[in-house]
């Protein structure tokens, strides 16, 4: 029963996600967007991935992987967002 | 019963799982650059991503999307079917591997229609068409071994039941993942502005 629940949540937040992106909002139709995503996310992993039945171990191994994206993308972001690209002479542009 | 190194079927289930946890972490990691990739691309290039975006079939993609949400769920069912002992677990490994083939027949035809298009892009549209290709090409990967592991649980699902159910269990955790994936990856092709197409 928990499981068709899930998957009426996660139903409902694709029609939220799809209807969204029909009505401009800016930037905010990125942010409701994502947010979106993460709580489908988050909502797959709780209740179809038993992690609300895991011990701390599992929980904790979890969110490193999270954890390290966040710092594998910080560390690129400060490479990446603080330079010029230059383009190889032959890529066109 | 053969030996094994663990000191009860707890501690070997436990085992298992960080297992699955761990690899999943791995994953993570390996979709990671890609997706650093699209963020790059997109603040950088946002009109040619926009632009690219509204080549996506949504109609097709929206409905690609609740395929997969519902194959998660019988995935689920299966589990639970599994830890049970019921016979029932046939039935939903069935179900979810006839979703997953009907994903990835959809996925080809959208490939089909959009390789004439690609043809026409350039610039950063191309980087947008690369990512989308290159991530949703992954995606299917992933979804095309878990096809094939739930077929092989599916031969040999007599072996399963409320006292030993691991294969399942992890295939399952495994299958979400790959749910949870394309869940990130469809608002980040399909949904750009759809307001403007």
């Amino acid at each position: 029963m928990t499981y068709v629940l899930t998957w009426v949540g996660l139903m409902i937040l694709l029609a939220l996600t799809c209807a969204s992106s029909y009505f401009p909002m800016g930037n905010w139709n990125s942010v409701v967007n994502i947010g979106i995503s993460c709580a489908k996310g988050l909502l797959i992993a709780v209740f179809f991935m038993h992690l609300r039945h895991a011990g701390a171990l599992l929980r904790i191994v979890a969110i490193a992987g999270l954890l390290w994206l966040g710092i594998l993308f910080g560390l690129s972001w400060s490479d990446f967002g603080t330079r010029t690209l230059s383009p190889a002479p032959w890529v066109a542009r | 019963m053969p030996t094994t190194p663990f000191d009860s079927t707890l501690e070997r289930r436990e085992a298992d799982l960080l297992g699955i946890w761990a690899f999943l972490v791995t994953e993570v990691l390996f979709f990671g650059p890609l997706f650093f990739g699209y963020v790059h691309g997109r603040l950088t290039h946002p009109e040619a991503f926009t632009a690219g975006s509204h080549h996506m079939h949504v109609v097709l993609g929206t409905l690609n999307t609740a395929i997969l949400m519902t194959s998660s769920l019988t995935m689920a069912l299966g589990v639970a079917a599994a830890r049970g002992g019921r016979k029932s677990l046939r039935t939903w490994l069935v179900l979810t591997a006839l979703l997953g083939l009907a994903f990835l027949g959809i996925k080809a035809s959208e490939y089909w229609m959009e390789s004439s298009e690609v043809a026409q892009a350039s610039g950063a549209e191309l980087t947008f068409y690369f990512l989308y290709f290159a991530m949703t090409g992954l995606h299917a990967v992933h979804l095309t071994i878990g096809i094939g592991i739930v077929a092989w649980l599916w031969r040999h699902a007599s072996r399963y039941g409320a006292a030993y159910h691991s294969p399942v269990e992890v295939t399952g955790i495994y299958w979400h993942f790959v749910d949870v994936v394309w869940v990130f990856l469809y608002p980040m092709f399909y949904l750009l502005q759809r307001y403007s197409a």
